[in-house]
């Protein structure tokens, strides 16, 4: 057989299509046939040596035909596509009879060489262990997972049958291809960032909203991950102005907290212990905590204290307190503090040591400069400690944020990349994700390795990381239908069953309600509020009028107090129901505007309800993040949410005649018909002939579909993600 | 390697994290867990240990003036209403008219003191211990119980909480610990009662069980299991007897009258109604303390509400025989200021404030450390919260000494490292 790299150049050449060649050359130890004969590509053993019409061969296995081309993977996981008029007349024979291995065939074929590595090291993992991976996913179980995982609800059943139905053998790279750019996609990431930042719509007395906005406009632009990360870090000014400053504002006045929050985030570098006293287990001291709190030393965000535009708060003061009465005045001064929060940079560093300080290394109120914390003996040669000199204090938020940001930093990328991973798999290669510690104790330390350095190679594209993640056989697996043992790593057979997030629950709620249009409305929210602050406190006659319509503009932009529900006015709602008909009967209603409402529950996606919604509302009784505490949504169940399912208000909508669900399922022309609707709305498959039976029995003996769908809904089968 | 027990279990958890790939707060480590609770020995007997099965615990939310109620002063700042004498032989705030014939029945701490004069942080410290953080959540003491001594209920939760959110008071444990919340304790448990006949509730979960049964067998994974107990003891609760433990109007007009046709009153009849039905801590939240205006005029609702309340409790626990095993417990965020404001009112005051204890093994007509002659500083025998905390641990049997590791691998205690106050007990 002729050499690897000349086969490829030159069936590139007969093929006459301008391949990319792999981008760099295959790392030895996937490359090595010898030393892995058997298992890359993954779980497709069936490796042949194909030969064209001039006797060249090439040793691959068959990932099926389409448009006269066939696709052959070789053993570094390319797959190459060459027209099938190109292969010895044998070979075209046996295409013709083959069965295509695997899972289809990729758009793209670099993005198949570097799923296939992650394969191959998860199933190196595997084997190890002595363990086999799961079966690959029937096409309806994927296509349900890789919609709630990817765009966070289920597909409609329109959306479900187009991809079963479809025959095309690069079905399900074109889905992945698809969702990462639908709206779906940000409104899901959003809410994972939200749960991890505590994205909330109020705190310190003012409302976040540009905050919410601006970080909706990143994943709107997908902008990389180090560069929003930077951004945050880094950002000047009011919050009024600059959303970004959110970030810090969200602990305005608490330095501390927030750079411990900021460390675990990033990082997963656990040292809340350390705030307090010396980290009993790992490495850092009280000490270095201090010293890396020191970079935010001279960065001012306590902003209690209030500003007008350009006005000294001596006049500001002044101007409040001739307001007429003490309503107005306490309104003003809210906003005056609303104003005032802000990151400004200042020309000290002013952090010190605290009062209890214990240890010998220092005294209690010593001052504290700035110094980076590692991981390993070396890590201050790499570049991106190289690069923090400067000691001028106001720009020690700028270096740390890009030593933090660094692709050269010990920990970035593998963080992002860990949790992303967690996202699609259930578990992190290395829990928890806030805590990476030592890398070498993870369940793989080669795969972790591997993922931040691919995480490094998309340039923290994480649109690229996730379409990367789901075009991996192992994502593509049916899920772990097995508890692990007590003591055994899970080590990846495929993604964990996981019960749906809150918001997967809700927004798949929605979109059974409502369809399609479930993703249309948008909540634009901060433009408006910092409108409605921008007061001008120079001007004492009209002060009054400016602060009463300011609170007006609050109340009808949704923004009272407790009440805030999208963007609906409690008017509106209210006379929407009175119509008891859903807004969404109406074929004129523009629902990027306005959300379609059924039985007074507003089914928009949850990254446009207020953040985090009230504490009966759905997505918090089914563990929506208070957003106090970082990462804190859960899949737990409870006795008042399995009520909540049972009596509650979605259940109510989902089975009312006005919900879309019911109404395909009534619309249909058989008994048969209308239960394989629902079973496709609520399951992305069609049921079973004893589910149909089943179904049909109960329906004779006095239930309606109505009751079906109740059932379908408080199924273990639709809250989990298969 | 040699490493302290806190680092052993640490160790050992660590271990099991690493290798299961999830969090562990059970199984794994009570070995570990064990191991270092014999070598540690935390004390589990002296006065008053474990003499409390249950526990209603009363949140006063605002700020409860401590001058006004718990602890009354002659002077310059007495307030509105003058001390009035008491069966025990000490004072009580001129609004505790009921109480004061209960007086024989409490032990009240007068030199409480806080850090946190900020309302909701100050709250969630005295229900938990510990400063809130954005990195953890910590369990409130109905959480810790079930925690030591597991569920108290074969259906019911173990913890309830009554006019407030359950506010993540499960902490780092399980969901499952979580207390659960009754809004409004007139209308009981929310969607409680089915959204359909019997007969269609029946034949529904007939079919549910049909047709979800191919999917509970393909993945017998632990939180599956867990979903299908959670509608089995729904269903259970729903159709049971259980169910009426949350109906106050079960209980006879009389009586509801005597603690009070207030959310308060109401609150505290439905704990005695939960812990008899075997609900081991019930949590009761009474608003309106945060009296910076015109305190006269507030207290004479919210303290007579309070009096009246707490004097029907103690009266009804006793007659059932029950006072002797449930410890009730009066506390709030911080105390208000001595001095009467420009607007007739009284602002924070974390410096000093007092709480108060009944039943439970707690003594009768007893009063602990002292405030100043102005009610301004702890005169005598401070105790922080951290201490007011372990005394209700304590009455409850729980190992406060015991270092519990939370999920992130930090360790924690039943109020913090607090020192029960053991002379509170008889």
């Amino acid at each position: 057989m002729k050499t690897f790299t000349h086969w490829i150049v030159s069936l590139t050449a007969i093929a006459g299509i301008a391949f990319a060649a792999p981008v760099a050359p295959p790392p030895s130890a996937v490359a090595a046939p010898a030393a892995a004969p058997t298992t890359a590509p993954a779980a497709n053993a069936v490796f042949r040596v194909w030969t064209d019409n001039q006797g060249r061969k090439l040793d691959a296995t068959f990932r099926g035909l389409q448009d006269g081309n066939i696709f052959l993977q070789v053993r570094d996981g390319f797959v190459h596509r060459l027209p099938l008029a190109k292969l010895s007349a044998e070979d075209q024979q046996i295409a013709a009879t083959l069965k295509p291995e695997g899972l289809g065939i990729p758009t793209d074929p670099n993005l198949a060489q570097q799923a296939a590595k992650i394969d191959f090291l998860v199933n190196g993992g595997l084997a190890k262990a002595g363990q086999k991976p799961n079966p690959l996913a029937t096409d309806e179980q994927f296509i349900r997972r890789v919609y709630l995982d990817i765009a966070g609800r289920i597909p409609t059943r329109e959306e479900a049958l187009e991809f079963i139905t479809d025959s095309s053998v690069s079905k399900r790279a074109k889905v992945i291809d698809k969702l990462i750019t639908s709206d779906g996609y940000k409104s899901h990431l959003f809410n994972y960032l939200a749960d991890m930042l505590r994205v909330s719509d109020e705190a310190n007395k003012a409302r976040y909203y540009t905050y919410q906005d601006w970080l909706k406009v990143q994943l709107n632009e997908n902008v990389p991950w180090d560069r929003l990360v930077q951004q945050m870090m880094t950002a000047d000014g009011k919050l009024l102005d600059n959303g970004a400053t959110g970030y810090l504002l969200r602990d305005a006045g608490m330095r501390l907290d927030n750079l411990s929050l900021t460390l675990s985030t990033f990082l997963g570098a656990n040292v809340s212990c350390a705030q307090c006293h010396d980290h009993p287990f790992a490495e850092w001291t009280q000490h270095e905590f201090y010293q890396m709190a020191a970079f935010f030393g001279a960065s001012e965000t306590y902003g209690a204290k209030g500003s007008g535009k350009g006005m000294a708060n001596k006049e500001m003061r002044q101007a409040i307190m001739s307001l007429p009465d003490k309503r107005l005045q306490q309104q003003a001064k809210n906003i005056a503090r609303v104003n005032g929060l802000q990151v400004v940079d200042t020309e000290e560093n002013d952090l010190k040591l605290p009062d209890d300080y214990k240890y010998k290394d220092a005294k209690p109120g010593d001052k504290v400069a700035p110094k980076l914390i590692t991981w390993g003996k070396n890590d201050t040669h790499l570049r991106s400690y190289q690069e923090v000199k400067t000691k001028e204090p106001s720009e020690l938020r700028d270096q740390f944020a890009k030593w933090m940001t660094s692709p050269e930093n010990p920990r970035f990328a593998m963080t992002i990349a860990n949790r992303m991973w967690k996202r699609f798999f259930g578990v992190g290669v290395r829990e928890p994700v806030t805590d990476l510690d030592d890398v070498n104790a993870s369940v793989n330390p080669a795969l972790l390795q591997h993922l931040a350095s691919e995480m490094v190679r998309v340039k923290f594209d994480l649109k690229a990381f996730t379409r990367l993640l789901c075009n991996t056989q192992c994502y593509q697996r049916e899920a772990t239908s097995f508890e692990p043992e007590a003591g055994s790593a899970y080590l990846f057979p495929g993604p964990t069953l996981r019960r749906m997030t809150a918001e997967q629950a809700w927004d798949s709620c929605s979109t059974l309600v409502v369809g399609h249009h479930v993703d249309e409305f948008k909540s634009w929210r901060g433009d408006k509020y910092a409108k409605a602050m921008s007061i001008d406190f120079t001007n004492p006659s009209t002060l009054a009028d400016q602060i009463t319509n300011a609170m007006q503009s609050m109340r009808s932009n949704g923004g009272g107090k407790g009440k805030a529900n999208a963007n609906v006015s409690a008017k509106k709602r209210r006379m929407m129901q009175q119509q008891q008909q859903p807004s969404m009967a109406d074929e004129d209603a523009d629902f990027r505007t306005t959300p379609p409402m059924l039985g007074g529950l507003v089914l928009a996606r949850a990254s446009e309800l207020p953040q985090p919604e009230k504490d009966q509302h759905f997505l918090r009784q089914f563990g929506q993040s208070d957003r106090q505490i970082a990462d804190s949504g859960n899949d737990e169940g409870s006795i008042p949410q399995v009520m909540m399912l049972m009596n509650g208000e979605a259940q109510s909508v989902i089975s009312s005649n006005g919900s879309l669900v019911l109404k395909t399922a009534t619309e249909q022309a058989s008994q048969e018909a209308s239960i394989e609707s629902l079973y496709v709305s609520f399951f992305s498959r069609k049921p079973k002939p004893t589910e149909v039976a089943a179904a049909k029995e109960a329906l004779a003996a006095g239930l309606a579909l109505k009751d079906l769908t109740w059932v379908l809904f408080n199924t273990r089968e639709f809250m989990f993600v298969e | 390697m040699t490493l302290d027990p806190l680092s052993r279990r640490a160790f050992v958890e660590r271990a099991a994290q690493a290798t299961l790939g999830v969090t562990v707060l059970h199984g794994a480590s009570s070995a570990a867990r064990a191991a270092e609770a014999a070598a540690a020995a935390s004390p589990t007997s002296g006065p008053g240990f474990g003499k409390a099965k249950r526990v209603i615990f009363l949140q006063m939310v605002g700020g409860m003036t401590h001058i006004d109620t718990l602890d009354p002063k002659e002077g310059p700042t007495q307030g509105p209403v003058a001390p009035i004498a008491t069966k025990a032989g000490f004072q009580l705030g001129g609004t505790m008219v009921k109480l004061a014939e209960q007086a024989d029945k409490i032990s009240i701490i007068r030199s409480m003191s806080s850090k946190t004069g900020v309302h909701a942080a100050g709250q969630y410290v005295i229900r938990t211990g510990y400063e809130q953080r954005g990195t953890i959540k910590h369990p409130a003491i109905g959480a810790w119980a079930q925690h030591f001594q597991g569920a108290s209920h074969k259906t019911l939760p173990s913890t309830v909480c009554i006019n407030r959110q359950p506010g993540a008071g499960n902490g780092f444990f399980p969901a499952s610990f979580a207390p659960l919340p009754i809004l409004d304790p007139d209308a009981g448990l929310q969607n409680a009662s089915f959204d359909a006949p019997a007969d269609t509730v029946q034949k529904r979960m007939a079919l549910l069980d049909k047709l979800d049964g191919g999917f509970r067998d393909r993945f017998q994974t632990l939180p599956v299991k867990s979903y299908t107990e959670f509608y089995e003891n729904t269903m259970r609760i729903m159709s049971s007897e259980d169910l009426k433990a949350f109906a106050i109007a079960e209980e006879p007009q009389e009586l509801r009258e005597k603690y009070g046709m207030n959310k308060l009153g109401q609150g505290m009849l439905l704990a005695r109604r939960l812990i008899e039905k075997g609900i081991r801590v019930v949590e009761v939240a009474g608003g309106g303390w945060d009296m910076h205006n015109d305190i006269e005029g507030a207290l004479e609702d919210k303290a007579a509400e309070l009096d009246v309340a707490l004097a029907a409790l103690l009266d009804d626990l006793k007659q059932r025989g029950m006072l002797d095993s449930t410890l009730v417990v009066l506390c709030s965020e911080f105390g208000r200021g001595p001095k009467i404001n420009g607007n007739g009112g009284r602002d924070h005051h974390p410096k000093v404030f007092s709480t108060l204890f009944a039943g439970g093994g707690i003594k009768g007509g007893f009063v602990y450390g002292s405030s100043d002659k102005g009610g301004f500083e702890v005169a005598d025998k401070q105790v922080t919260i951290q201490d007011f905390l372990s005394t209700v641990g304590w009455s409850l049997g729980l190992p406060v000494d015991e270092v519990v590791m939370s999920p992130s691998n930090r360790p924690f205690t039943v109020g913090d490292k607090g020192k029960p106050v053991l002379e509170l007990f008889a």
